[in-house]
């Protein structure tokens, strides 16, 4: 009942979705569309597990007025101001709901937004100390990594386009055909190769009971 | 402590502060240098002129907040050029975080400027968890995934979508996105359904998708901001990701300094280390 | 309320940029700040997305379709597939209460085994089919070439089964080479990648927040 039915239940689901493919979907009729449907409606839900998940962690040193704890309700009230006008419905007003306009729509664009885009902004000081720091010529193969490195920051920007293009005009076009679309796809789909066999064995394991590890502690 | 070693020793934020110069001075002074179109980018943008005039195409917004900076100036454009050639546009995001609010925005600034009608030039489908499910299932029916659009209209209630049941009608799906998704595009809606493809993405994920293009599984791509830079040159329109290219230049030609000093740096006082001991 | 958005925008940006230089107050607000909003955009998302658009609003229109005698067996049944759909979504909740969280493997192992079905399925013939294929294509073009034994010493430099000696070496040796390249390109894209992220930020701080640049 705790283990074995929902491997039953991930084998047929699984063997479902093979079957529509190696059969016409019309002779399956309308039960992957049902299926399929069922799918996006639990990921919807497991989408939530994550918000009570976070409210319940925020919520304790709120309480217990543990150290950092007014860190905790500005999460808490953020959560609160996004959430709650979202719900409303918009009939009672137009701040309410999604659509543009509305307060969540508002604390998206001025606040998420900008937000999210700097936390990954800040990787470019990151990136540019660890080039400074770790980006060593230790060896013939490190050597090679540099170099490559080298030629194609400078051939994706226009300046080193300048300088590439002085030296023969060919040369970008060359960069762009033998290192990106030689040698870089050789390489990348070598991994796409291996990524693609491991995700079909994942799946297969999954289907047959052997990778249970998503059920946690069985 | 010499130069060098002092040079190694450098306090990191020295290095951010000479990177936030580096990306802000081009914007205060632009160089407005030239820049070359690669042949990906120019194929993309060919597959989408040469469409007949209202063809329905489909432009997915796959990609969060966070990089905007590089995926949204490809919405853009591709979006001028769909727009300006009558195509029908169906939209639809599989990011849960900021996805739909970004497809929303943009689709309603672009639909502005070119006075194009919700429901009849172009359709928001929005977003619909487990992307997976989502893109397998609509082969068979958007209308079982998309019952209805983002704003909650029945899908039997909009014009474009009366014409429109499955990727059968679609004849081109242009992929904007910042993850992996591309791969689920290419391996299950152009495989399986053998719909024509391109796509603008990330420069970190750019290598990965150059194998796809050679393989003919996708047709054209885009690559980062310079990506976008080179499809608001086809298109015409230049706009944030031209601006941005002085300060990418710029910022390029500090870090490869960086690269330099630090292994200067490094190999001096290897040397000098091992000349003591 | 567009000026007050901006200067927030702003204030927030200006905050998380401040970690930088060292931990403070005003980053630890922006970061939960941040973190909550988010999970409050999922609420809407979802209650909007799936809630609304593919559980109340098919169940009533199914409903009145049945009411009105058109097919009624049909949309009853469809009705019951939407409740039963929306049952496995609320069953994801049971994982809060530590006795009951064995439930919670029910839709979530549906969920895995359509996923791994698909998966199983597309990533075969989806991926490994075209990209093999799109290897051994006229061998007599140089590039083509460097692309077949590019992936061939690729996959021997990753194939640990058997030591690697003799030809076996010697093309993971090659492959090697082929790999570093790679890498290096992939790095160049990636520093060119962050970097554009902070130029977005960069433009939004002097363009559209302080105004100190007219874009073009």
């Amino acid at each position: 009942m705790k283990t074995k039915l929902p491997i039953a239940i991930a084998f047929l689901s699984g063997l479902a979705m093979i079957a529509v493919f190696i059969l016409n979907p019309e002779k399956v009729g309308d039960m992957e569309g049902e299926l399929l449907q069922w799918t996006t409606v639990i990921g919807g839900f497991t989408l939530l597990l994550g918000v009570v998940s976070i409210v319940r962690v925020n919520w304790r040193p709120v309480v217990r007025r543990e150290t950092g704890w007014l860190n905790n309700a500005a999460l808490l009230l953020s959560v609160a101001v996004m959430a709650i006008p979202s719900v409303l419905p918009v009939s009672w007003s137009p701040l309410f709901g999604t659509d543009g306009g509305s307060i969540y729509d508002w604390f998206f664009i001025n606040l998420s937004a900008p937000m999210m885009a700097t936390m990954f902004a800040m990787l470019a000081f990151y990136v540019a100390s660890a080039a400074f720091r770790a980006f060593r010529a230790r060896n013939a193969e490190a050597t090679l990594l540099l170099l490559t490195a080298t030629i194609v920051m400078l051939w994706r920007v226009p300046v080193g386009e300048g300088i590439f293009v002085a030296i023969h005009p060919k040369l970008p076009n060359l960069i762009n055909t033998y290192v990106m679309g030689g040698v870089n796809v050789a390489v990348q789909r070598g991994i796409i190769i291996g990524a693609a066999l491991g995700a079909a064995a994942t799946s297969l394991r999954i289907m047959l009971g052997i990778e249970r590890t998503y059920m946690g502690k069985t | 402590m010499d130069f060098w070693q002092r040079i190694s020793q450098l306090d990191r934020r020295w290095i951010y502060l000479a990177v936030a110069l580096a990306v802000i001075f081009p914007l205060l002074v632009p160089m407005k240098m030239k820049l070359g179109i690669t042949p990906e980018a120019r194929q993309l943008y060919e597959t989408i002129e040469a469409l007949p005039d209202s063809s329905v195409v489909m432009l997915t917004f796959d990609y969060y907040p966070s990089t905007v900076a590089e995926t949204r100036p490809m919405s853009i454009g591709a979006l001028h050029q769909m727009f300006r050639k009558n195509l029908k546009v169906i939209t639809m995001t599989t990011i849960p975080l900021g996805g739909p609010s970004i497809a929303d925005r943009t689709m309603r600034e672009m639909a502005e400027l070119y006075h194009k009608i919700y429901g009849v030039d172009y359709v928001n489908l929005g977003y619909k968890a487990n992307y997976t499910a989502v893109l397998l299932g609509m082969g068979s029916s958007i209308e079982s995934i998309y019952p209805s659009d983002q704003y909650g209209t029945p899908l039997a209630k909009l014009p474009l979508m009366q014409t429109v049941k499955n990727y059968d009608q679609i004849s081109f799906i242009f992929i904007v996105a910042d993850n992996g998704i591309v791969d689920n595009w290419i391996s299950i809606v152009n495989a399986q359904f053998s719909k024509p493809m391109g796509a603008g993405v990330t420069a970190v994920m750019a290598p990965k998708f150059y194998s796809y293009v050679q393989a003919k599984q996708m047709t054209g791509l885009l690559g980062g901001m310079k990506g976008a830079a080179e499809y608001e040159m086809l298109v015409n329109k230049p706009a944030m990701a031209l601006i941005g290219m002085d300060s990418q230049s710029l910022a390029h030609l500090l870090i490869i300094g960086f690269v330099i000093a630090g292994n200067v740096a490094f190999f001096v006082t290897r040397k000098k280390k091992e000349s003591k001991g | 309320m567009e000026i007050l958005g901006l200067w927030l925008a702003g204030f927030f940006t200006l905050s998380l940029f401040s970690f930088l230089y060292k931990d403070n107050p005003f980053y630890g607000l922006a970061e939960h700040v941040f973190a909550g909003l988010s999970a409050g955009y999922e609420v809407g998302l979802v209650y909007h997305s799936v809630i609304l658009q593919q559980l109340v609003d098919p169940i009533s229109q199914h409903w009145v379709n049945a009411a009105a005698g058109d097919h009624p067996g049909f949309h009853i049944m469809k009705i019951g597939f939407l409740l039963f759909a929306g049952a496995l979504g609320m069953l994801m909740f049971t994982r809060f209460f530590p006795k009951a969280s064995w439930i919670s493997r029910y839709p979530l192992a549906f969920v895995m085994g359509n996923t791994a079905g698909i998966y199983l399925m597309s990533e075969l013939h989806g991926r490994l089919i075209p990209q093999i294929a799109g290897t051994f294509v006229n061998l007599l073009n140089p590039l083509n070439l460097i692309i077949f034994f590019g992936v061939l010493t690729t996959l021997t430099y990753f194939y640990f089964s058997k030591e690697h000696t003799g030809v076996l070496g010697g093309s993971a040796r090659v492959g090697i080479w082929f790999i570093m390249i790679a890498f290096g390109a992939h790095f160049g894209y990636t520093v060119m990648g962050r970097i554009s992220l902070l130029i977005g930020q960069v433009q939004f701080i002097l363009i559209d927040w302080l105004k100190l640049v007219k874009p073009g």
